[in-house]
């Protein structure tokens, strides 16, 4: 009875009884959704223009806001920083379909994933030796970042708003908008959804591999500057950051491996749900932690009734 | 077969030179972790203990005249890799350092059979402060339970924990759960309340849950046993959370300088404890500079060795060279064994006049081991972050270690006999 009074009542007795507390559950969860589509983002746009699984995601994201601190570090200017950063992340770009993806064009898929493996340890090993493994602080005041909070009283109670987690949802519905801009209203755009809708129709009518794959890894490239220093400016910049990327996975899951969408929708509900969970039933009942499982499970509750996720395209194959 | 004859004899002669050169040297394997999400806290720790060891071997040549060789076997914090790691060393190995509670209870078992001595410094299991059944195995100079006690002590100083709370923010991890014996009866006795609140490795710098929660619970205090990336990610939170840093205080391993400079002035107050502290004018630190860093052998900086942890992992190495001259002063030999380094280990003497003549002034409290005494119980002291530093704010703490010996005995006398057959050595009562 006990039990049953902790699963359905208690945690909504506990929402009405400190409403605020509730608004900061769920700001927190907002913020930690919107990172983690942020995340997921850079894996959709490479799966959707090439069906190759970015294993290599967390570790740029490593390696673009370690390159960011590193070039800081060396006396450049925070702005020309990002920008040297971007030209690095475009180099990279360039240099993985030059020489670890133009030469397995055509091989299955398994092969290319185990190729984007390769990246990942390729890149912790440089990052090691260039940057080296300690915790580094991102360059947040120089960025102007903003770092100071918020503080409301609604209801009486305390909602405490970081300036940060502000400017973190402000650039990413910014970067989702001009994302999606970019690849609705532009010609390139236009030609990375073509390569994803039909790889052959797309080649014979003259769009070029080679381009579009550099162009979506540069964009992912972005995209892990962008995750590197919104998750570098809470809590720093070391090769720990590369275990959020794990984080994208039941997003994924939940919203579908090509869906931009899908990413959005589906980091928000991961972010919202498992803030929720944790603090209303993870915590009073199970004894907390329960992030660290929660959206999986979620994903595969999903994944029963919709295997190809929440938005993503059914599959049918013809036998 | 004259000529077969002068070869058979070279490479008799080369196979003998090279077994006295293999010889000439004290090989103590360290399974270092430089890469992984928890590089950032152990490169100072590795850097500090292989400064100490180029130090002994540039100024003095080695110990005992004899080589040190502390060459480091690459674990990432990896359980796993930490045993593979001690399955390559532990041919020629005198001493083992796993580096991790998860692989110290990896290996333990093996001690027996492999006759290898561990030296986990201020880590590992705690009931292998029980030597007697614990032969192999030394968390000297100071084990888990020791750490929980004190910061209990500390604070019961400034207060009555009667009817206080307590969250235990810790990694859910063996290192994390570790103290949790010795606070749940400290909470009983004192009578506060114990919350302990976990912390994944997947959400270690995201851990805005685990600060509602204590938002929520308005604990008195915040015990943290952080470890990597957790320890940023903490302070960071309880900075934005406004968590009176006064009233946050963590283990030895959640107290580095690096995690704290994130947050700088807004740190100010927290606090940890700690049974190794930086003096930048002891004498080993100008012989480091002199040594190992003007001679370009160090991969420390300037700013590192400023740091509580690259001093600790001088204790650290400290603490195992002197087990090795105690251990060739015994037995009149300079290149040890592996079991005459265990006797070495637990007849350390680390008195005050024993720590100057290292040149470790004020850098380690004094402390002994024995043959059933294989944590040494220095104590320590709590030290404060002052915004720029870690600075020490308070006297020379003890442990009150009758209090859980026999919990510690009984533990080993359970891992022993799950562990059955488990050698004791039971003719050890000093």
């Amino acid at each position: 009875m006990d039990l049953l009074n902790q699963i359905f009542i208690a945690p909504f007795v506990d929402m009405v009884a400190a409403p605020d507390f509730l608004l900061q559950v769920l700001w927190e969860g907002l913020v930690s959704g919107v990172l983690y589509a942020l995340i997921a983002l850079g894996f959709v746009l490479i799966y959707r223009s090439s069906r190759i699984f970015n294993f290599a995601q967390g570790i740029m994201v490593v390696f673009a806001a370690l390159t960011l601190v590193g070039l800081h570090a060396m006396g450049i200017p925070a702005w020309i920083s990002v920008i040297l950063t971007l030209g690095v992340m475009f180099v990279l770009a360039v240099s993985i379909e030059r020489i670890v993806l133009r030469p397995l064009v055509g091989q299955p898929d398994i092969i290319l994933f185990m190729a984007t493996i390769g990246i990942t340890l390729f890149l912790i090993g440089l990052g090691e030796i260039i940057f080296g493994g300690e915790n580094k602080q991102m360059i947040s005041a120089e960025l102007g970042i903003p770092t100071g909070d918020t503080v409301l009283e609604p209801w009486g109670g305390l909602l405490i708003l970081q300036h940060l987690d502000i400017t973190v949802v402000g650039v990413a519905v910014v970067l989702v908008g001009a994302l999606l801009a970019f690849l609705n209203y532009t010609q390139m755009g236009r030609a990375i959804r073509a390569l994803g809708d039909d790889h052959q129709a797309a080649l014979s009518v003259g769009i070029s591999l080679q381009t579009i794959w550099v162009l979506v890894w540069f964009i992912a490239g972005i995209i892990a500057l962008v995750t590197g220093i919104a998750w570098g400016a809470r809590a720093g910049v070391s090769f720990a950051l590369e275990v959020i990327a794990y984080k994208a996975l039941p997003v994924l899951m939940l919203g579908g491996l090509e869906s931009i969408t899908g990413a959005i929708i589906g980091g928000l509900m991961i972010g919202l749900s498992e803030k929720l969970f944790e603090i209303y039933w993870g915590q009073p009942i199970l004894g907390g932690n329960t992030e660290t499982w929660f959206a999986f499970v979620l994903a595969l509750i999903v994944l029963l009734f919709r295997p190809q996720g929440l938005f993503g395209e059914r599959i049918i194959e013809r036998v | 077969m004259k000529h077969f004859t002068k070869l058979a004899f070279a490479g008799v002669l080369a196979a003998l030179t090279a077994g006295a050169a293999q010889a000439q040297e004290l090989y103590t394997p360290n399974l270092a972790y430089r890469t992984g999400p928890f590089a950032a806290t152990g490169i100072p720790l590795m850097n500090g203990q292989a400064d100490y060891m180029a130090m002994l071997n540039a100024r003095d040549g080695g110990i005992g005249g004899v080589m040190v060789n502390a060459e480091e076997c690459e674990t990432g914090y990896s359980t796993e890799k930490g045993v593979e790691c001690y399955e390559k060393t532990k041919g020629k190995a005198i001493v083992t350092q796993p580096w991790s509670t998860g692989i110290t209870l990896q290996v333990l078992p093996k001690t027996n059979v492999d006759m290898i001595p561990i030296l986990a410094s201020g880590y590992g299991f705690s009931p292998m402060m029980d030597g007697k059944v614990f032969q192999w195995a030394y968390n000297t100079p100071a084990g888990y339970w020791d750490a929980a006690d004190m910061i209990i002590q500390y604070l019961e100083g400034m207060e009555s924990l009667d009817g206080k709370t307590i969250a235990f923010l810790h990694l859910d991890h063996p290192f994390g759960k570790e103290p949790l014996p010795v606070l749940e009866a400290l909470a009983e006795e004192k009578g506060f309340t114990l919350n302990p609140i976990p912390v994944g490795l997947k959400e270690m710098q995201n851990q805005s849950a685990q600060w509602l929660q204590i938002r929520r619970m308005r604990p008195d205090y915040v015990v943290m046993w952080g470890w990597g990336a957790m320890n940023a990610g903490a302070i960071t939170e309880a900075v934005k959370t406004k968590f009176p840093m006064e009233n946050m205080l963590g283990v030895w391993w959640s107290g580095h300088d690096a995690d704290l400079a994130i947050v700088g002035e807004a740190g100010k107050g927290y606090k940890s404890i700690s049974w190794s502290f930086p003096n930048l004018d002891a004498p080993v630190m100008a012989d480091i500079q002199k040594h190992v860093i003007d001679a370009g052998l160090s991969k420390t900086d300037e700013t590192e060795m400023k740091g509580v942890f690259y001093s600790r992992g001088i204790i650290i190495s400290a603490i195992l060279a002197e087990g090795i001259r105690v251990a060739q002063a015994e037995y009149g030999v300079a290149e040890i064994n592996a079991e005459q380094l265990r006797w070495g280990l637990e007849n350390i003497n680390m008195t005050e006049a024993r720590i100057d003549e290292l040149g470790l002034t004020g850098m380690v409290p004094p402390f002994a081991t024995s043959c059933s005494n294989h944590t040494g119980h220095s104590g320590g002291w709590m030290l404060e972050w002052d915004g720029e530093k870690f600075v020490k704010v308070s006297d020379h703490l003890t442990a009150n270690v009758a209090a859980y010996t026999e919990l510690a005995q009984k533990n080993a006398k359970d891992y022993a006999d799950a562990n059955a057959p488990w050698p004791v050595a039971e003719g050890c009562e000093g």
